[in-house]
């Protein structure tokens, strides 16, 4: 703009510069703003704000094991299917505290699948959704996961109800799924899946895919 | 070196685009594929582990446009001066990023392109990222040098006789 020679196109350079500037500016400001956490959203009511908006069961069990998850994590679906039965066993128990949080970074579906593991724990059957999804889950962002998918894989865990199938087509928990991932992102998770026992992170390269020492982890945290 | 600055200031042009183009189209990229994933990309840049979470979580969020605006700038060829400041100056601090988690023993992905975080230890590629992100900053720097190139909204200043 120093340039002297600017009188032939100086008003269009302004112009595309200011236009590029305000771009950036509105982008960055709004994905800052659409990812806080919103307490008005919709929640469903196995949902604790108190614990991060997980869904939690046995509120007052311990010791408590926190979960992190997506649903499209490849690795979160090796980590199921070998300690699936043993944290099912706990939350359907009653001494233990064990709160699943879906994430959703991996993309649209995984926003999908998260919004469906709601409608599915408000119809209280969370567990047997989540365990049938990780066994039937698709290749990452294929397309796979929609609102028809979903309703199968709902049928099979025995979620036939209306109330779930408008609640997965119409994404009646997209607030809370954000929700959930506001408070990954506060609580510093930055890999799937990440277990706690306790507040405390167990070891990744030991504790995770040996149902042993899994089991070992949990049963020396008090349960 | 005479008939090579000779060779060079007939060549300058062109290098100018192509770096444009090279330098911008990966910003516009890395920043595309980042700003269609905000929670992975803040995600990435909490797993360095040099800033206070809430702030990692906001500079993962606003990056990717400042990337994307840099590199729009550069690929159209406009205020390229500034452009290949800003850009030479994220390639710089992305190599003391990286530098820092390479050194510190921390196994992540630089989640330069998106999908960021932590790796299996056996799984870094630190030295490539360096690599490429230091070319990429000696792009930037041949830009500021030489900012005036082939198909650019920028114009080259009227040499005065």
């Amino acid at each position: 703009m120093a340039q002297q020679n600017s009188k032939d196109g100086g008003g269009l350079r302004g112009l595309v510069i200011g236009m590029v500037v305000f771009v950036v500016a509105v982008g960055a400001a709004f994905t800052v703003i659409s990812n806080k956490s919103n307490s008005q959203a919709k929640t469903p009511s196995v949902v604790s704000k108190a614990d991060g908006y997980g869904i939690v069961f046995n509120p007052t069990g311990s010791p408590t094991i926190e979960i992190w998850e997506d649903f499209q994590c490849p690795v979160c679906a090796q980590f199921e299917s070998i300690n699936h039965s043993y944290i099912e066993s706990l939350a359907r128990g009653k001494d233990v505290k064990v709160v699943y949080y879906p994430l959703s970074f991996l993309g649209p579906e995984s926003v999908l699948a998260a919004n469906a593991a709601g409608c599915a724990a408000e119809e209280g059957k969370f567990l047997e959704f989540h365990r049938s999804l990780y066994m039937n889950q698709p290749a990452e962002n294929s397309g796979a996961i929609n609102a028809t998918w979903l309703q199968l894989l709902g049928a099979g865990a025995g979620l036939t109800s209306n109330k779930y199938i408008n609640c997965v087509t119409k994404g009646s928990y997209y607030g809370w799924v954000k929700n959930v991932a506001a408070n990954g992102a506060k609580n510093n998770i930055n890999s799937t899946p990440t277990v706690k026992v306790n507040g405390k992170e167990l070891d990744r390269a030991t504790q995770y895919m040996d149902s042993a020492a899994f089991k070992k982890a949990i049963t020396d945290a008090g349960a | 070196m005479k008939k090579f600055m000779e060779l060079h200031g007939k060549a300058q042009p062109w290098l100018n685009l192509l770096g444009r183009l090279v330098l911008g189209i990966v910003l516009f990229l890395a920043g595309y594929l980042k700003a269609k994933a905000p929670a992975e990309a803040a995600m990435s840049v909490r797993a360095y582990e040099v800033l206070p979470i809430p702030v990692a979580n906001i500079l993962g969020y606003s990056l990717p446009w400042l990337e994307i605006g840099v590199g729009l700038l550069l690929i159209i060829g406009l205020a390229v001066k500034k452009s290949s400041i800003l850009g030479g100056g994220l390639m710089f601090l992305f190599i003391v990023a990286i530098a820092q988690a390479w050194a510190r023993g921390l196994s992540i992905d630089c989640g330069c392109f998106g999908s960021g975080g932590q790796v299996e230890p056996g799984q870094t590629k630190y030295l490539q990222e360096i690599l490429r992100d230091a070319g990429l900053t000696a792009i930037a720097i041949y830009l500021f040098r030489y900012p005036h190139g082939k198909l650019a909204l920028d114009k080259r200043p009227e040499i005065r006789a």
